[in-house]
């Protein structure tokens, strides 16, 4: 019986393609990088935001997040905001300021060492990201990282914004 | 009537309800016999201010643990603005985690988790939470009956309590925590002790633009019950102090950690020794280790095993950019235990020698580890080549076996692992989504038994026999010529992938050495005959990755592995030993 349950619910899953679209989220509050603490709704107020999960460890993430830059500074004036969530454990997350520090990165940092909020948002896996709409809807989500990813990400940054015009450097 | 309002009711009740979760499927098998199938299923259910997290598993077996199917995890939560209630399987971290820090590490199904209640308040700058609940943990130890490396052998019983408060003024905080454990220990006799542990610390940190730092001072006492007195008495007497200092410059950031943990110091031949050793560090800690944890896969498989009892040591790290497109990072990490120890020439038994110190020592005596590395990244074309080129040394007296000394003279028999490993990786991706990737990893690795001895302060004996060898004779044994001073490591793989759909990547990990008892009849699979490789000094897989929708992914692997850290398919995961066989993974998002 069990393992019918079990399995049901895994057919489920695949049958529904994009099952996770238009989901709303609760409103999580996040701690920053620098001690203080913010919600979901606060950062939601001037446009969507893209959140994703990441470690120091986690050499795609890294990868992924001089893209991620780029977007947060090229779409900032849009209202638009990178979260960038460390899952880094106390072993590890003393390393997280230095190292954004040292790349510079402008983007929001927030620190999630027991992985709570990553449990809330199901990232299973390093990195995966999700944008999330003004209405706290989950408008895309995205596991792993390959390289050419980022033309997928900015395609996904430019729908959440609404934006028609052509892709510009 | 009455069904059209109950109606109404419900849909207007699930019309406010958000229900989503995961499921992770496991399935492997190998040749020799090996085999689990294990599905993870988690749900979070929110109403209002009310959030649910249920997990079930199903598994038969699991690779790790013991098998399960039914409700693992279980939480409700209430957050109403300052006040936040958690009832249920609890996993919290108080500070850097040295008082508490609870977790569910699966992939090497370490659980430490609380069930019970949790209350916080928080009202900027004040934080407060109190936590109550039972926990059971679950280690493997070789000093317990029935030990066996994929399922636990040994659990220990606590019921706790425990406040944590914070306040921050501006730039600084302060923060206090006591957590106290009542905890049922089975002893080497299996009599059950009953032992009280308290934890009491204080910290402050600081952060400006330019640095910021913190401490934390750490003290713990842990009771013994005695059944004639009917009272407690003190068992061990513990201190910790954690320090960690960032500065941040134009050009790169230092980032310093100091750890000295005097938790309860144990001999070398009793300090792994969980069972007949309590009341000293807990399970439901989980500090921080001042020592990195390296990216690639060869240098995490010599890892250091922090003794968390008795720690002493420091990490320097700096990195930054040279150019926009230049990254370095340097790093040097010391640790010992102490003090050394030596054997008592009355009766052999270990002493501690001199006073502790609170700086890690080079003396074998306390064994020591260090790790030394740098690495420089190179972002090219505009971020699509990217090259990453690192050489790192490791050095770290595993095991003190025997340390003798007279007046004018002293013997010391310890274990070594050192090892110089050289990572390269690169990779390159086109415009129209394709990519490829390649890691070369080598290292040459030294491992065994090293010999020192003094005569009136000079060297005499120094010698060193290696646990490696280049192949057996035909009665299973190394011959003597064959021992080789380092073994010669090689990991290299390639990928390619397709943005943002699938990936295809091809791994191979490789040794110069063979070791006795390894059953070498095995079947020599397709892809080895392929590629035309010793099956005994490498182990070969495929992997490929298809994401099926956004949220569901599969992949497939085929072929050996000899595990640890490995990233690959822009994912990371600790991988477990596993000798040619199959390995199927669903993750799916709903």
């Amino acid at each position: 019986m069990k393992k019918l349950i079990l399995l049901s619910l895994l057919c489920g899953s695949m049958l529904n393609a994009e099952p996770l679209l238009d989901t709303a989220l609760p409103n999580l509050s996040f701690k920053l990088m620098d001690g203080e603490h913010t919600s979901l709704n606060e950062l939601l107020k001037d446009g969507p935001v893209l959140v994703d999960f990441w470690a120091t460890w986690c050499a795609p993430c890294k990868k992924e997040m001089i893209h991620l830059d780029k977007f947060h500074k090229k779409y900032e004036e849009y209202g638009f905001q990178v979260l960038c969530i460390s899952t880094d454990s106390p072993k590890s997350m003393s390393k997280v300021k230095s190292y954004i520090r040292s790349k510079k990165f402008k983007f929001l940092v927030g620190l999630d060492p027991n992985q709570q909020v990553a449990q809330k948002m199901n990232a299973l896996l390093l990195p995966t990201l999700l944008i999330i709409n003004q209405k706290r809807e989950m408008v895309w989500f995205h596991q792993g990282y390959l390289p050419g990813d980022e033309i997928e990400i900015e395609e996904q940054i430019r729908h959440a914004l609404n934006i028609q015009d052509e892709i510009s450097e | 009537m009455k069904k059209v309002i109950l109606l109404l009711s419900l849909s207007m009740v699930f019309a406010q309800v958000s229900f989503t979760g995961n499921t992770e499927t496991r399935i492997g098998e190998n040749r020799s016999g090996f085999y689990y199938n294990e599905t993870l299923i988690n749900t979070h259910l929110q109403y209002g201010n009310f959030n649910n997290w249920l997990q079930f598993e199903f598994s038969d077996p699991p690779e790790l643990g013991r098998s399960l199917n039914g409700m693992r995890k279980l939480r409700l939560e209430y957050d109403h603005g300052d006040l936040s209630l958690k009832l249920g399987d609890l996993y919290e971290i108080w500070g850097r985690g040295i008082v508490l820090n609870s977790i569910d590490d699966q992939p090497i199904d370490r659980d430490t988790g609380i069930r019970g209640l949790s209350i916080s308040y928080n009202v900027h700058p004040f934080e407060v939470q109190f936590i109550t609940g039972k926990a059971k943990f679950a280690q493997s130890s070789i000093y317990a009956p029935g030990f066996d490396n994929r399922v636990h052998n040994y659990i220990t019983n606590h019921n706790l309590y425990g406040l944590d408060m914070t306040y921050m003024l501006g730039n600084h905080l302060i923060g206090t925590s006591f957590l106290q454990s009542k905890e049922d220990h089975a002893d080497a006799l299996s009599d059950t002790l009953n032992i009280k542990n308290q934890l009491i610390s204080g910290r402050y940190s600081y952060n400006n633009t330019l640095y910021d730092f913190y401490i934390e001072y750490i003290m713990n006492r842990s009771f013994e019950f005695e059944e004639d007195n009917a009272s407690y008495r003190d068992h061990e007497d513990g201190r910790a102090f954690y320090g960690n200092l960032n500065i941040y410059l134009d050009l790169f950031s230092i980032n310093m950690e100091y750890i000295n943990y005097q938790f309860g110091a144990l001999d070398p031949l009793n300090r792994w020794d969980i069972v007949s050793n309590y009341g000293m560090f807990q399970p439901f800690q989980n500090p921080p280790i001042a020592m990195n944890i390296h990216e690639n896969v060869l240098m995490n498989r010599i890892s250091h095993q922090s003794d968390f009892n008795n720690e002493v040591g420091y990490k320097i790290e700096i990195m930054g950019m040279l150019r926009d497109w230049i990254d370095f990072f340097g790093l040097y990490s010391v640790s010992s235990r102490s003090t050394p120890w030596v054997l008592s020439s009355q009766d052999y038994s270990w002493q501690k020698e001199g006073e502790k110190s609170h700086l890690p020592i080079s003396d074998l005596a306390a064994t020591p580890f260090r790790d030394v590395y740098g690495e420089l990244s190179f972002n090219l074309l505009d971020g699509n080549f990217h090259i990453k080129i690192g050489a790192g040394d490791s050095y770290d007296v595993t095991e003190l076996t025997s340390h003798t000394k007279t007046d004018t003279s002293s013997a010391k028999y310890y274990m070594l692992t050192s090892g110089q490993t050289f990572p390269l990786n690169f990779s390159y991706s086109l415009e129209n989504g394709w990519s490829v990737n390649a890691k070369i990893e080598t290292q040459f690795l030294s491992k065994g038994f090293g010999r020192i001895e003094t005569l009136n302060g000079s060297t005499v004996i120094d010698t060193f026999y290696s646990d490696f060898y280049n192949d057996i004779n035909e009665n299973g044994i190394p011959d003597n010529d064959e021992f080789l001073d380092f073994e010669t490591n090689h990991f290299m793989s390639i990928s390619i992938g397709k943005s943002p759909r699938w990936s295809a990547t091809l791994t191979l990990d490789r040794t110069n050495i063979s070791k006795t008892g390894i059953d070498d009849s095995h079947h020599l699979n397709p892809l080895e005959e392929f590629l035309g490789i010793d099956q005994t000094k490498n182990w070969v897989n495929i992997e490929i990755i298809y994401n099926v929708t956004t949220s569901m992914r599969l992949s497939l692997l085929y072929g050996s592995l000899k595990g640890g850290l490995i990233c690959t398919n822009g994912v990371c995961r600790i991988i477990e030993p596993f000798d040619d066989g199959f390995k199927l993974g669903l993750t799916t998002v709903f």
